[in-house]
């Protein structure tokens, strides 16, 4: 009679200053998990939209005045996120509330001078956490960059492992291959975690068959990532140019990493001074300044020929255009970014190469930090991803203490459905774990399952 | 329109009614009272009937604002039928009309009575007509967010529909932490009002019934002569009580977690509070001659402006013997009502404040045409949007008003029992003045008046808009004809 009883661990009271995109997206991850979430905006109308959809509660007024804070229950408060627009008023909000409270304090800085100087300010303001958005997103994009035949790259493990998601072709050696067959018939330096199939996420046990038109997400080191894809028939050659459309700062950090990695890059940008600003930046790009929205514009900045096309205009809409006409008339591999997640299954349907959404990678790394932090047993995440949209969860966990996990063979485990273990890193080594070994303490694990919610190793048990 | 889920919070009404009626039948338990088995059979026949409509579980569990205003109106309605079939299978009440009434009377908190002898009703009966006081004083539907943790955030939408005032926040983020705070709150104070009652020497059940109807500031007392007939003690804590339970329970909570200066600055419990004492003043100096002692009069003015400003509705006197000055400055405490936030009814102090602070500043704005001044409401800005919408609810106030005084009047009554007949009902007070005053009742209007007063009853406690808006012809067609979800 009284609803589905779930016990949630009692959750976190959480202030969140900002309720722009950014702010919404982390409300929507968070309100989930059962926390009680106070937001913070000058606009009344945000506030109203965004108390409407998730229960939540709104105080309308200025993040960074304390009677404000004292309003929203900064007294009581465990964790104080700012992630307004401003950097100052992030980090003003946060030394605010770090004198007012007892909380922990996470602000989003963004522009690349502030940016450079993390380290200091975590430091000298007492933050716990500083968040780049933008730096993070570029970071993915030039890992995909870095693999081009693949839709998405996300790295465990200090770099040292990566997770691949590529689709299969119909006809390719994968197709109509069991899972438990690939060691055998391939590689066994791979572990396929996840198969999305017609827009389910399975978690495949060794009897799953592999078909064309799956998406499969597997893991391996990068060396063997590369080995596996050319034994599949994914060839692939490094990228040796780039063409973005934007000079914003995903641009600037994207164009920054492109460059180090020795690729060429060309950035159009119609404003005069951003344009100026960036080519003292990035002395190495050629800087644009014209119209990238333009056909003739694209063609004459090399858009036939580029190897890479980005277009971070900042307009989804712009974005997405300018992805399909790439698509039409160049190989380049193409990268499109969404930041508003309204039309999400429609752009599935499209061709528009790797397609992925910034506003959660913040989320995700706050997310992480909440789940280990409500752990009162030592157990630490290390890095978590959703994956699928947010049908699927990747977590590595560092295990630091004996519990029931450790020490037995993990075919004695009674593990809950849908759920992987990708990979146990023990002393820089990298395992792909068979029945026969087991999780010891000092390794760092990583699981991959479809159910949600895992705050520590343990929760992999039934 | 989310037909899936408001049928799914219907079901679950319909299951917090059964249990409700269940307490009626240990009541019939303790006297031997026959009629108890009625009460069982309709709570197991509310229960079966709640269970089914939630057997299929909706797969879209989002309620925007126009599922929750049909959700609130719908179930109000349909848990009034429920609740009056006690009152008619039992035969006390014996028309179908009269039984609705009085049950649509007790949820919404008014006390208007079609029973000509009120204390030869069962135990059971007298318990369950003010025990619809009590739920529906705080509201079903709070009741219900406090203890289902129905899932989505956009439930908030219940609440805004149900719960009185211009603009409904929470006391805390979680809603379902919200709605058990109010809801401890206020059967504290019920609780702390029963064990005052009966420590004073009254007797346990009428305690338990009167505390019922100051909670929900509701007005059916147990006996024909309402509140006269008892001590000086018990009508003095029932005015100290009533005037309680007509304050905003924000204060409540802010009293509660300690933040006591925040709490005595909430400027519509000092309107509110003023008014009162203004207006005993007034009364006391009018119609002191009429009582043998001072103390006498004060006794009796207090309780009168409690009662009536609370939309309580109890007596102790017959008011309407009363100068014309008492009764219309009554007439003006009426309309004005209670504190938002509060189990009272009315127009509300909050919105009376914001009323007059919009008048002052369009006086101010004829002296200079240009100034711009924003009205701050408890020293935040009032936004756009709330004044906007109490401007609205007055102009729709006044037609709902209007239209129905002129239905009423088919009855070919006088003017003074028509029109209080709907100011009593649309405020949910209770007694009206004339041949609908304190010690008479409502049993002679034909069924067709008695329709019309039920709908403003349920108008008033629900704050216009949920009632009317389940007359809008496009909302009616989305309702009844389910659309087709795409692929």
């Amino acid at each position: 009679m009284f609803g589905n009883n779930k016990t949630q661990k009692s959750g976190m009271s959480i202030i969140i200053v900002g309720c722009g995109k950014a702010g919404s997206a982390l409300v929507e991850r968070l309100s989930g998990e059962g926390h009680d979430i106070t937001i913070i905006d000058r606009d009344d109308a945000k506030i109203q939209a965004v108390t409407n959809m998730y229960d939540v509660m709104g105080v309308v007024g200025n993040g960074a005045s304390y009677s404000v804070q004292v309003e929203a229950g900064i007294d009581s408060a465990d964790l104080f996120i700012a992630v307004t627009d401003s950097d100052e008023l992030n980090l003003l909000c946060c030394t605010v509330a770090k004198r007012e409270g007892k909380c922990v304090t996470i602000a989003r800085v963004h522009t690349p001078e502030y940016s450079k100087e993390a380290p200091f300010l975590k430091d000298k303001l007492g933050l716990q956490m500083i968040i780049n958005p933008e730096y993070e997103a570029a970071k993915v994009m030039s890992r995909t960059l870095s693999l081009p035949m693949a839709e998405e790259v996300s790295s465990f493990a200090h770099g040292q492992v990566e997770m691949i998601k590529i689709r299969i072709t119909e006809g390719n050696t994968l197709d109509g291959m069991k899972i438990m067959d690939l060691g055998r018939d391939v590689t066994s330096n791979v572990v396929i975690c996840a198969v999305e199939r017609e827009g389910e996420v399975h978690i495949p046990s060794g009897q799953f068959i592999l078909r064309g038109g799956d998406h499969i997400s597997f893991v391996a080191t990068r060396k063997d990532a590369r080995g596996f894809l050319s034994k599949i028939g994914l060839k692939w050659a490094p990228i040796k140019d780039a063409l973005i459309v934007g000079g914003g700062k995903d641009a600037y950090y994207l164009a920054d990493l492109l460059l180090r990695a020795g690729i060429q890059v060309s950035i159009i940008e119609r404003d005069v001074a951003k344009c100026e600003n960036l080519s003292i930046m990035l002395p190495k790009a050629v800087i644009i300044n014209d119209d990238g929205t333009n056909e003739e514009v694209l063609k004459e900045a090399g858009l036939e020929t580029t190897q890479a096309f980005i277009p971070l205009t900042g307009i989804d809409e712009e974005n997405i255009i300018l992805s399909m006409y790439a698509k039409q008339v160049s190989q380049a591999k193409v990268i499109t970014r969404i930041s508003r997640n309204n039309f999400g299954s429609i752009v599935h349907n499209l061709d528009l190469g790797s397609v992925f959404f910034p506003k959660f990678i913040m989320s995700e790394a706050i997310v992480a930090y909440v789940r280990a932090r409500q752990n009162s047993m030592d157990c630490n995440i290390e890095t978590l991803y959703h994956i699928f949209g947010s049908r699927a969860e990747a977590i590595e966990f560092i295990v630091e203490n004996e519990t029931a996990v450790t020490g037995r063979k993990l075919s004695e485990l009674k593990l809950k459905n849908n759920l992987r273990i990708a990979f146990i890193r023990r002393h820089n080594n990298i395992i792909f774990p068979g029945g026969d070994d087991e999780i010891r303490v000092g390794d760092t694990v990583m699981v991959v399952t479809a159910n949600t919610g895992f705050r520590d190793i343990q929760d992999i048990l039934q | 329109m989310n037909n899936s889920m408001i049928r799914v919070i219907l079901g679950h009404i319909m299951k917090i009614e059964a249990a409700f009626l269940l307490l009626p039948c240990i009541i019939a338990l303790i006297y031997r009272e026959p009629e108890g088995w009625t009460y069982l059979a309709v709570a197991l026949c509310s229960a079966a009937a709640g269970v089914l409509l939630g057997l299929k579980k909706p797969e879209d569990k989002n309620l925007f604002l126009k599922e929750g205003c049909v959700t609130t109106a719908l179930g109000w309605i349909l848990m009034s039928i429920i609740g009056a079939l006690p009152f008619y299978f039992t035969g006390e009440i014996p028309k179908f009309v009269d039984a609705c009434f009085e049950t649509v009377s007790g949820f919404t908190t008014t006390g208007s009575s079609i029973l000509n002898d009120i204390e030869s009703l069962s135990h059971a009966s007298l318990f369950w007509r003010s025990g619809t006081h009590w739920i529906g004083g705080m509201g079903v539907l709070v009741f219900l967010l406090s203890i289902v943790s129905l899932s989505g955030g956009s439930t908030i939408n219940l609440m805004k529909a149900e719960s009185p005032g211009p603009s409904v926040g929470k006391l805390v983020p979680k809603i379902k932490a919200s709605a058990r705070y109010l809801y401890l709150i206020y059967a504290a104070m019920t609780l702390a009002e029963v064990v005052l009652l009966a420590v004073g020497g009254c007797p346990v059940f009428d305690s338990i019934t009167l505390a019922f109807g100051t909670a929900g500031t509701g007005g059916f007392a147990i006996r024909g002569d309402s509140l006269a007939g008892y001590s000086p003690y018990v009508q003095w804590v029932v005015t100290v009580f009533m005037i309680m339970f007509g304050i905003n329970f924000n204060v409540y909570y802010l009293i509660l977690i300690r933040h006591i200066k925040d709490a005595v600055k909430i400027e519509e419990v000092r309107y509110y509070l003023f008014i009162i004492l203004t207006a005993i003043i007034i009364i006391f100096i009018n119609v002191r001659n009429l009582f043998d002692s001072a103390g006498e009069a004060i006794r009796h003015v207090a309780f009168q402006v409690a009662s009536i400003i609370t939309t309580t509705g109890f007596a102790t006197v017959d008011f309407d013997r009363w100068d014309t000055t008492a009764k219309y400055v009554l007439l003006m405490l009426m309309f004005i009502g209670a504190c938002a936030g509060s189990t009272g009814g009315g127009i509300k102090v909050s919105r009376l404040v914001i009323i007059v602070k919009t008048i002052l500043k369009e006086l101010n704005s004829y002296i200079h045409p240009r100034s711009i001044k924003k009205i701050l409401y408890d020293g935040k800005p009032a936004e756009h949007v709330m004044i906007r919408s109490v401007n609205v609810f007055m102009a729709t106030y006044i037609l709902i008003f209007a239209s129905s005084i002129l239905l009423i009047s088919f009855e070919g009554e006088d003017l003074v029992t028509t029109i209080t007949a709907v100011i009593t009902t649309i405020n949910n007070i209770g007694p009206g003045l004339n041949k609908l005053g304190p010690t008479c009742n409502f049993s002679f209007l034909s069924s067709f008046s008695k329709v019309i007063l039920m709908f403003d009853m349920l108008a008033g406690r629900l704050e216009l808009f949920p009632l009317v808006m389940l007359f809008h012809p496009r909302l009616l067609k989305e309702l009844v004809i389910p659309k087709k979800r795409g692929r």
